[in-house]
């Protein structure tokens, strides 16, 4: 039996989507096979940050519907093999979905496959609540920012009352320089306040903008600083014993002499 | 400019400090639940209980709960401007 992980935040922005995306991509490099489910129904963006747009036949409404079966509406990702994407439906809203619609899917991509990677919209209404239902774990979420953190702290109390006691806590966005500075709130700073299991930190990266120009998420390339990140974060949910780094400087600096070693 | 030069001799605390202190604060409230409305009510008879006794500044009375070690404690701050005469205490 798989497992099935909401990827949510309460707020919006944080990150989720860019985190479904690039887990998903790193854990099926590691061989796993993973369904990532994009549950923003009416607002869907886990298509185009994967580069996937362009091969969505069916979506998650048409599973539903019946229209076609589950299998038929899985987009391969002809870059990884074992990574499918069940899109959201464009022109419905989250309100056309019931909860025990979206758990019977989480139950039978569970069958198939290792991870089920479910993509949450913000907030704390029907979608958030559709997206959380079928889960046993979370994945939260958050940037070193106040209202970030006070809705991932209500999040977590939210999926508490739903029988989710199994959370893991994303740090994203974080800046080296600022959190040096006293700018920025640091990682203890946000375990201090929020008290779950830290399972990773994803620093600031320009080139995660890159990346979702391109639908290319920043796991498949080398050097970079998210990128890495989200390939060590992959292996600690794997069970492996990574060690969370300490960020010294800003991306920038890293990901330019990256590259520099990558042409030599 | 002041602003960063007065961060410069670390007079000033660090942000990231107020934002921490800030959210601890705020999340002991939204933990227990404890919404405006009830805030304002338990408000509203604390300065009408108060008001028998004392003579109190009208709008003045601030309350808020406060994280204070290990517990939460109400706090409120009643300006109060005198005792009301023995006659309107009935004592």
């Amino acid at each position: 039996m798989g497992r099935v992980i909401v990827v949510t935040s309460g707020k919006g922005g944080v990150g989720k989507s860019t985190t479904t995306a690039n887990l998903g991509t790193a854990l099926a490099l590691l061989g796993k096979q993973v369904a990532v489910v994009d549950a923003d129904v009416g607002l869907r963006n886990l298509d185009i940050i994967m580069g996937l747009e362009s091969r969505v036949v069916y979506t998650s409404m048409d599973v539903i519907e019946g229209t076609c079966d589950l299998e038929k509406a899985l987009v391969k990702d002809r870059r990884v093999e074992t990574l499918r994407l069940l899109a959201a439906s464009q022109k419905n809203n989250k309100n056309d979905i019931q909860p025990e619609q979206m758990k019977k899917i989480c139950r039978e991509l569970q069958q198939t496959y290792d991870y089920v990677l479910i993509d949450s919209p913000a907030g704390i209404e029907q979608g958030f609540q559709n997206a959380a239902v079928g889960a046993q774990e979370a994945l939260i979420v958050t940037t070193p920012e106040v209202a970030a953190v006070r809705d991932a702290d209500r999040i977590i109390g939210l999926l508490q009352s739903m029988g989710i006691t199994d959370m893991h806590l994303l740090i994203n966005r974080l800046s080296a320089r600022m959190v040096k500075a006293g700018d920025m709130m640091g990682q203890q700073d946000v375990i201090d306040i929020l008290s779950i299991n830290l399972l990773g930190v994803v620093p600031e990266d320009q080139e995660i903008v890159v990346s979702t120009n391109r639908g290319m998420p920043l796991t498949h390339d080398r050097g970079s600083g998210a990128g890495e990140a989200f390939k060590r974060i992959a292996r600690r949910l794997e069970g492996h014993d990574v060690p969370i780094p300490e960020f010294r400087a800003d991306n920038w600096f890293s990901s330019f002499f990256g590259k520099m070693f990558k042409w030599g | 400019m002041f602003q960063k030069l007065m961060r410069v001799l670390g007079r000033e605390q660090r942000s990231k400090n107020v934002a921490k202190s800030r959210l601890q604060l705020i999340l002991v409230q939204d933990r227990i639940g404890v919404d405006d409305e009830i805030m304002r009510k338990i408000q509203l008879e604390l300065t009408e209980l108060l008001g028998k006794y004392f003579e109190l500044e009208a709008d003045s009375v601030e309350m808020d709960l406060q994280r204070e070690e290990e517990s939460m404690a109400l706090v409120a701050n009643i300006p109060v401007i005198g005792l009301k005469s023995r006659q309107a205490l009935q004592v």
